[in-house]
């Protein structure tokens, strides 16, 4: 696994949450407060909160398996348009959130598939950018989010419209 | 602070309702089986509304917890729907394909106007 470059730009935050069950909420809502201040359309922070929240669960319930006195370590830099998560677990090298395949609702309704497996698919879906490294025992999620003109043009307000084209 | 899953099940017409509040993530899972449960049991209830106008917050595991209550649902040969999503699950519903195989209404009266019109016709 390659590894990712410590992020350059400007520290919006940085914290820890206790690798407790339900503690993905407390990262999404400070993520949040964090960026606050940055050019993210509502929209666009939606789907950030949606992926720290997967990648937070999945550091807590597979890196960390859940053991409280372990942390997850969050960090929040803006560099230049980007909005910069990196999500860090004591795990090592592990699966991230899902199986290694796509999940196939199609399958799943026909019982072919377990019906979860929708976590690395969501961080996908809902993120500009998402790179996974490991150094030793900590496993790094870093999810990238395009602000302001940076960002896809259907995403901004008004987006993807015929009027506007 | 967390905000547990609740659940509020009633019927109307031959459409049973089941309104969520909170959270629907992995703690909401009892939660949930039990409402589709007393939703459906000794019931005649073709469809099923699913209600989210008052959830604030879907994880992955509850994206899981409705696959399986949409199996078991198809399984008996009954419809769910969706209603009062927000606009951001209802874009996380069109990414996972939910909404291929539940229609997704933008309020309970207008899901419910809609079962009425689907048992009239």
């Amino acid at each position: 696994m390659t590894s990712v470059a410590h992020p350059a730009g400007r520290q919006l935050a940085s914290f820890a949450v206790a690798s407790e069950p339900g503690n993905e909420r407390i990262a999404l809502a400070r993520v949040a407060e964090a960026v606050a201040g940055s050019d993210l359309p509502p929209a666009r922070l939606e789907r950030l909160k949606t992926a720290v929240a997967e990648a937070t669960m999945n550091a807590i319930e597979h890196g960390n398996r859940s053991q409280p006195d372990i942390p997850v370590d969050v960090e929040v830099t803006q560099d230049g348009a980007d909005i910069i998560v990196a999500i860090t677990d004591l795990g090592g090298e592990h699966a991230p959130a899902g199986p290694a395949e796509n999940p196939d609702l199609e399958l799943k309704l026909a019982g072919e598939q377990r019906a979860r497996g929708w976590g690395l698919f969501l961080i996908r879906n809902m993120v500009d950018a998402m790179q996974i490294s490991t150094d030793g025992p900590r496993h790094t999620i870093q999810l990238t989010m395009r602000t302001g003109a940076g960002a896809p043009v259907a995403d901004l307000p008004g987006g993807g419209h015929e009027e506007d084209l | 602070m967390k905000k547990t899953c609740e659940a509020i099940v009633h019927t109307v017409a031959d459409a049973a309702v089941i309104e969520l509040t909170g959270e629907v993530d992995g703690a909401a899972a009892g939660v949930l089986t039990a409402a589709y449960e007393d939703a459906v049991t000794g019931g005649t209830a073709h469809t099923v509304v699913l209600d989210f106008a008052r959830v604030d917050y879907i994880n992955s595991t509850g994206i899981a917890l409705i696959v399986s209550v949409l199996a078991q649902a198809r399984s008996q040969r009954r419809k769910v729907v969706a209603s009062g999503l927000s606009e951001h699950y209802r874009e996380i519903f069109d990414i996972t394909r939910l909404s291929d195989f539940i229609e997704v209404f933008g309020d309970l009266d207008t899901a419910l106007a809609d079962a009425g019109s689907l048992r009239e016709g």
